[in-house]
């Protein structure tokens, strides 16, 4: 089968590396470019973590296109969980590659214009506020035709918010921006606080993780303990939510997640519940569904296959 | 006194077809692009009277760029004028659409950081809805701090709307737009209807556009002659306003105008969706955002709007240029 065409809009952050890493020595995947933007860090920090996160992956084949500096209109928020340097205090060597040179935005309307024209329409695995996403879309609409679909996590339908009471870190910081994502028509798999609950990364399977994945053991170890929330009243026991490497997954085993399709809409209006996503489960509103939310995950299936991609650095040496 | 460089980010549009004239018309003005947007018409008809105006002045080489085909996050919103759609082709004849292959966004943040290295920082004339505007400052960190100032026909302050009793349009048509430029620090110059309403024009001035000869002053005399913009209950005298065109005289002639520094603001949800609220101070708040024109010397903008129109020698036809950096 050939590799399904991605691109990742993300904002590394500890999750966020996870997801890069797996993708990274996933054939299936045909990474075509990595698109950061200012959310679990500032801007600069999000760009300089995915570069290195490429590096420690042996990936710096990989474009890296700098997104957007701030939110469409709200004040820019931060992540709380991942540390001084969005990597959890890890230090990375500095990167020896920089930037590219196009922009996010550009970036997005050059691939997606010419996927539209193959008809090899690009997956957009999207890890953070939508911004990117958002201003590519109102420059050019015509993208959307290069889109096979936007598989993203973000969103709290049933499950509390774990920003504020009602909303999810990446659609709280930029609400507007999901606003406008949710009312594209493009086809939408969420990925919600629901699904990502169900995942939770635990202490002992870190010292697995950390016993399998040969060269990067030790920073990927780093990494997952610090994200080890130690809120078992919540989670249910020690560890933390694998958020943004649940999109990875989905896109290799879809088998192990269920969902459900429904219309989706995004609070933009009340200071109390920005950022909310509301699911129209039983179609109140007389509107198409717009996106497949996932209700139910396989998360010892999720974790197994998480552990057998990484452990391929082991067998990958330590040439890049 | 040196040329100032411009961009224009139009929706046309009868007076923004006037605007577009007299910066043709006013070798002050180093025209650099014109940047489309949806607005009173939707893109495609908005593009095609910017090009058809361009053209009727032998100005085809000025790059056009497409820009958003809707607002930001609101539904669209069509002008009053809605109903022109492209203009009659008795009285602007048609001209081939040309946009280059770049997006308005894209042209305007490039132009902006290139004219800021040069030293020379661009001067943006915003007469549409500002959605290109917003998307290009959130384009690069850089685009805000490059552009010069931008000098916007929007809003309503002491007056009511013309699109709807609390709005005016281009603030309605894309409130949150209108809220990223308004608070982008890039130094802003507002003509509010406050002060477009102050200038009127009549039968008077059309036969004198018309009794000069040139092709865009009789194509403009032709197109307010036929979509009246006349509204005595309103304005309490005969005439109508020509909104857009009061940006270019303003970087004509600043002395023309009465101003005041102020902050503004606009509604972005609800019913009043697109009210846009102008405080003068020295209440407490942030400091002043905008400097909004209050005044005009009618009799001056008239008579620099119909002697420059009326005057304006079309150009040899140009070839369109090759398009920089977008090959």
């Amino acid at each position: 089968m050939p590799a399904t065409p991605i691109i990742i809009d993300c904002d590394p952050g500890i999750d966020d590396a996870i997801a890069l890493l797996t993708a990274f020595v996933s054939p299936e995947l045909d990474i075509l470019g990595i698109t950061p933007v200012a959310g679990n860090q500032p801007l600069p920090g999000t760009l300089r973590n995915a570069l290195q996160i490429c590096e420690l992956g042996g990936r710096s084949d990989i474009p890296v296109h700098p997104g957007c500096d701030r939110p469409l209109l709200r004040a820019p928020l931060h992540g709380q969980f991942h540390g001084r340097n969005g990597l959890g205090n890890t230090e990375l060597p500095p990167p020896a590659k920089s930037a590219e040179e196009t922009g996010a935005a550009q970036f997005l309307i050059d691939t997606l214009t010419h996927a539209a024209g193959t008809g090899r329409r690009v997956t957009l695995c999207c890890l953070a506020p939508l911004t990117n996403i958002a201003v590519a879309l109102r420059i050019r609409p015509a993208i959307a035709a290069g889109i096979a679909r936007i598989v993203m996590m973000g969103g709290a339908y049933r499950e509390p918010g774990n920003r504020t009471m009602t909303s999810e870190f990446n659609v709280l910081a930029d609400p507007h921006a999901a606003h406008i994502v949710f009312s594209s028509g493009i086809p939408i798999v969420a990925l919600a606080l629901d699904a990502t609950h169900q995942v939770i990364l635990r202490p002992e399977h870190v010292a697995d993780f950390v016993a399998t994945s040969g060269r990067i053991s030790e920073v990927l170890g780093a990494l997952m303990a610090f994200w080890d929330r130690n809120q078992p009243e919540r989670y249910g026991s020690r560890g933390g939510p694998l958020h943004d490497p649940l999109v990875i997954a989905w896109l290799l085993a879809p088998e192990l997640f269920e969902t459900r399709r429904a219309r989706v809409f995004v609070e933009t209006a009340s200071e109390l519940c920005m950022g909310q996503t509301i699911a129209d489960w039983y179609n109140k509103s007389g509107l198409e569904p717009n996106a497949d939310i996932v209700t139910r995950v396989d998360a010892p299936g999720v974790i197994g296959l998480l552990r057998d991609r990484l452990s391929r650095y082991a067998a990958r040496g330590t040439a890049a | 006194m040196s040329r100032q460089p411009v961009i224009i980010d139009t929706d046309p549009g009868v007076d923004d077809a006037a605007a577009l004239l007299l910066a043709l018309a006013s070798p002050e003005i180093e025209l650099r692009g014109v940047s489309v947007v949806a607005g009173n018409v939707g893109l495609a008809a908005s593009l095609a009277n910017a090009c058809r105006i361009l053209a009727l002045a032998g100005r085809g080489d000025v790059p056009v760029l497409a820009g958003a085909a809707e607002p930001l996050c609101r539904s669209p919103v069509r002008g009053r004028h809605a109903r022109i759609g492209v203009f009659a082709e008795d009285i602007v004849p048609p001209a081939p659409a040309c946009p280059r292959p770049e997006p308005a966004a894209f042209f305007i943040a490039r132009q902006a950081l290139a004219a800021a290295a040069a030293g020379r920082p661009i001067t943006i004339c915003a007469i549409g809805p500002l959605t290109n505007i917003a998307l290009a400052l959130r384009l690069h960190p850089g685009v805000a701090g490059a552009i010069g100032r931008i000098v916007m026909m929007g809003g309503a302050f002491r007056v009511p709307g013309l699109r709807t009793p609390w709005a005016e349009y281009n603030v309605l048509a894309d409130p949150h737009a209108a809220q990223i430029v308004w608070q982008s620090g890039v130094p802003l110059v507002v003509l509010p209807l406050d002060v477009t309403q102050q200038a009127l024009f009549t039968e008077a001035e059309f036969s004198r556009l018309e009794a000069r000869g040139s092709a865009g002053g009789r194509a403009l005399a032709g197109l307010l002659r036929r979509y009246d913009r006349s509204d005595p209950a309103r304005y309490g005298r005969p005439g109508g306003p020509l909104h857009d065109p009061m940006t270019i005289a303003w970087l004509l002639r600043p002395d023309l105008f009465a101003g005041q520094p102020a902050t503004i603001g606009v509604t972005l949800d609800g019913p009043t969706a697109g009210q846009s609220w102008a405080d003068p101070g020295p209440a407490a708040g942030p400091a002043p955002n905008a400097l909004v024109m209050t005044g005009i010397d009618e009799a001056a903008y008239r008579h620099l709007l119909v002697e420059r129109i009326g005057g304006l020698a079309a150009a040899a036809p140009r070839a369109p240029a090759v398009a920089e950096g977008t090959a």
